[in-house]
């Protein structure tokens, strides 16, 4: 008996290794915290890997440290190893322009892959304000009104969205910015009227405006939401108000075979097209999958270093 | 909320979920046992195995992990004077001199009833109250979190020791070095001395390491008359509780654990403040202060009753209003997402049999830990009877590792170290470093609060006096200070009049 548990264990022993060996993992870094939106996300998708490829295995990990995770993984890895990172326009476009030492990187250290997902940004109000929408808000700042727009840290890309809508309304100096330590304190902070306005993303906000403590005012977006539980709130690109979205690219070393590249992109396409995958990421973390090609990815960085540029002032006030 | 009560028993009562919990309450009694390895660290490591899960196995087995968490730092604390997580630094106060008289294992146990007691108080809190309390604490606004923090900085009067001005100095000392990182409202980095590492500041645990893990080494390296060779004689000891003892435990362990859910039910405050809170009014309240830092029941049940209590409290507003109450719950919120669960007041009533599945599995997962912990502390217990010459270096083995893991970085290392270096300098010139933990704990927090509110406010202090809580907080503040000073006066009329 004895012996045929150890030949039964031995055996197993021998196909996990072989299996294992057969398909290459490939370690994704997340360089923000692990319960972010980011990090869930890719977890999902290193979870659907094995259902999409035979060769290779995601292997999702996330070291909060932005920036300084990002530099020790430029530092450490070289062109071929089998090694990812997550990077966004925090990075390229607001850190590159607002806090440069910081990095000791540029995009030229990365091969792209493919975007993880797309989020629409929105723009809330207490719902004692009295603003319903994009022209009730300015109507409100006509009146001579200051406002409070609570945000994720003080130089997020929430920040800059409020800056870029206030300073495009021409009411910049009216606003003011008070930052958070996470998404949930600042959507608290508007539904218990503490400040006027928050910024942050959809699933952020939705248990406050579920419970009737906020108001959905506007999208970050060209178009009006077009599903979920905010379908039908306008942009603000339509009325000609600068936006972008919040994008997770996803980036191996410089100088990996264009092959492999393509092999990995192909891979998250697959995860990124699968069923359950998509239904998840709209109904649930209500984002959406949005595949990108590389001058999408730097027309996105170049849209967002010039909304920095410009309101920079603004938020550094 | 009686009609998902059925649906969420069957839910609940399937082997595989109690499976599951009983594996997570047996990792995370181990992981938080060993100093430098954090229940978040742990919860971070086994969260990928949830994703495979449905909604209640995942969260049995991460509760599991979670709460053990809270009882299993209470061991390192004890029996090697090293906290195995930062919320157990109290109970290390009176748990390790306990220990040193040779009553280990009833240390052990009182850590454990105390834990216990606390993480089903807590969570039939969550069962019964969790909307109606969460409503009320989404009500606490910046102004009244900084005088939350302002109230916690008066605990520096109790465990400052012998000298306040040095426990004051040391407090101020933390308060400093939690001001390193970037500055919480602009986002400039700050005493960061140009390294990039330093831009999200110092990690508690880390600190903790050094502070006093490394530094617990150090002091026994230099005692070299003593042969490095534990004393075993502590581990005849049956571990009785004298039936004073434990009439002495029910009110600490009552009003911590009230303490406890309070706090946690407070996002972004965490179970080191409510183990502090908690163990300086068991101080106030005891007829007995004297044993305070030399062993008392009161002070370990007190501790561990109140930090066991915030795994429950921390979930109510997670459950609730989707806010994490703190790192691991954070965690755990996404494990509920990927299983499409958007925790929040209506999941209550979409989701109900699954909402209540989790609250009520909170329960057993506390009387697991019992069942569990009542084994286990023979088993940990044994620990001490390795060998110092043996122990220590699997100790330092662990910091080390520890302090790496936790952001995968050698340079955490080398923070490590430096609050070694930081506490043996402290102790040698009689300076007590735990005001300084308090300091790391409270500082960030406090500085935020004080800053935003009075953005808020446009510059008016008003704003601290604009609520009933405010009046609350201010109030118990100046009480505490009242009594201090009073206690203070006291001792040196006495001290006059002894002379005289």
């Amino acid at each position: 008996m004895k012996k045929l548990l150890t030949l039964v264990l031995a055996i197993a022993l021998c196909l996990t290794c072989v299996s294992a060996f057969a398909a290459e993992s490939w370690k994704v870094t997340c360089p923000w915290a692990p319960s972010g939106v980011a990090a869930m996300v890719s977890q999902k998708a290193a979870a659907l890997s094995t259902t999409y490829s035979d060769d290779i295995v995601l292997v999702a990990d996330a070291i909060k440290g932005d920036a300084a995770t990002v530099n020790s993984w430029v530092a450490q890895y070289n062109a071929g190893d089998p090694e990812l990172v997550f990077a966004g326009e925090g990075l390229f476009g607001i850190t590159s322009i607002l806090d440069p030492d910081r990095m000791n990187f540029t995009y030229d250290d990365f091969a792209y892959v493919e975007n993880l997902y797309s989020s629409v940004f929105v723009m809330s109000a207490g719902a004692n304000l009295g603003v319903e929408d994009l022209d009730g808000l300015k109507a409100y700042m006509e009146a001579g009104n200051e406002i409070s727009v609570a945000c994720n840290g003080a130089t997020g890309s929430e920040a800059f969205l409020a800056a870029a809508l206030f300073g495009t309304m021409g009411y910049g100096e009216q606003m003011t910015i008070i930052p958070y330590e996470s998404a949930g304190e600042a959507a608290q902070a508007v539904s218990r009227g503490e400040t006027d306005l928050a910024v942050s993303h959809q699933s952020q906000i939705l248990e406050a405006y579920n419970q009737g403590g906020v108001k959905v005012i506007c999208a970050f977006d060209g178009e009006p939401i077009a599903q979920g539980p905010f379908a039908g709130v306008e942009g603000v690109g339509a009325k000609g108000y600068p936006y972008f979205r919040n994008r997770c690219f996803i980036f191996a070393k410089a100088g990996t075979d264009a092959a492999k590249i393509e092999e990995l992109k192909k891979l998250y396409d697959d995860i990124l097209a699968d069923e359950e995958m998509v239904t998840w990421l709209h109904d649930d973390m209500l984002l959406e999958v949005d595949p990108m090609t590389e001058d999408d990815v730097k027309a996105h960085i170049e849209n967002v270093k010039n909304i920095v540029n410009e309101y920079y002032e603004l938020v550094a006030e | 909320m009686l009609q998902y009560i059925g649906p969420a028993l069957q839910n609940l009562f399937r082997i595989e979920n109690f499976l599951w919990l009983n594996l997570g309450v047996f990792i995370g009694s181990v992981f938080a046992a060993i100093p430098g390895l954090t229940v978040i660290l742990c919860i971070i490591l086994f969260l990928p195995f949830t994703y495979q899960m449905t909604a209640i196995p995942g969260m049995m087995f991460l509760l599991g992990i979670y709460c053990a968490g809270g009882y299993g730092g209470s061991v390192s604390a004890i029996l090697i004077n090293t906290p195995g997580t930062p919320h157990a630094a109290a109970t290390m106060l009176d748990g390790y001199p306990m220990n040193k008289q040779g009553r280990t294992k009833a240390a052990l146990k009182i850590a454990l009833y105390a834990s216990t007691f606390g993480g089903i108080f807590s969570a039939l809190m969550l069962l019964f109250l969790a909307p109606q309390v969460a409503k009320l604490a989404a009500m606490l606004g910046t102004a009244e979190y900084f005088l939350v923090c302002l109230f916690g900085l008066t605990i520096i009067a109790g465990i400052s020791g012998d000298s306040m001005l040095k426990g004051i100095i040391a407090a101020c000392l933390g308060l400093l070095i939690s001001c390193v990182g970037s500055d919480p409202m602009t986002s400039r980095a700050r005493l960061n001395f140009g390294m990039d590492r330093m831009y999200l500041g110092l990690d508690l645990a880390i600190c903790l390491i050094g502070l006093f893990a490394l530094s617990q080494v150090l002091t026994k390296a230099e005692g070299k008359e003593e042969r490095m060779i534990l004393d075993t004689s502590s581990l005849k000891d049956g571990g009785e509780i004298t039936r004073e003892e434990k009439k002495r435990m029910v009110r600490p362990m009552f009003v911590s654990s009230l303490i406890g859910t309070i706090i946690g039910i407070i996002p972004g405050t965490g179970a080191s403040m409510a183990s502090w809170f908690s163990y300086d009014r068991a101080r106030a309240m005891s007829k007995h202060k004297e044993e305070f830092g030399h062993g008392s029941v009161e002070g370990i049940a007190a501790a561990e009753s109140a930090n066991n209590a915030v795994t429950g409290a921390t979930l109510i507003p997670l459950l609730t209003l989707g806010i994490p109450g703190d790192g691991c719950v954070a965690i755990m919120l996404s494990a509920l997402m990927i299983n499409g669960l958007n925790p929040g007041l209506s999941l209550f009533t979409t989701q109900g049999d699954i909402m209540y599945a989790i609250m009520i599995g909170l329960i057993f997962v506390n009387l697991f830990m019992f069942l569990q912990g009542r084994f286990l502390t023979n088993l940990f217990a044994k620990v001490v009877s390795v060998p110092q010459e043996i122990l220590t270096p699997i100790i330092v083995m662990f910091c080390f590792a520890g302090a790496y893991s936790v952001n995968k970085s050698y340079f955490d290392v080398g923070v490590a170290l430096a609050f070694c270096a930081i506490a043996w300098v402290l102790r040698k010139i009689d300076f007590p470093a735990v005001p300084i933990l308090l300091g790391l704990v409270l500082g960030r927090m406090t500085e935020t609060n004080f800053r935003r509110a009075l953005q808020l406010s446009k510059g008016s202090p008003r704003i601290f006096f604009s609520s009933p809580f405010c009046f609350i907080f201010i109030g118990l503040t100046v009480l505490v200070v009242a009594s201090v000073l009073w206690s203070r006066f006291k001792d040196r009329r006495k001290a006059t009049d002894a002379k005289q």
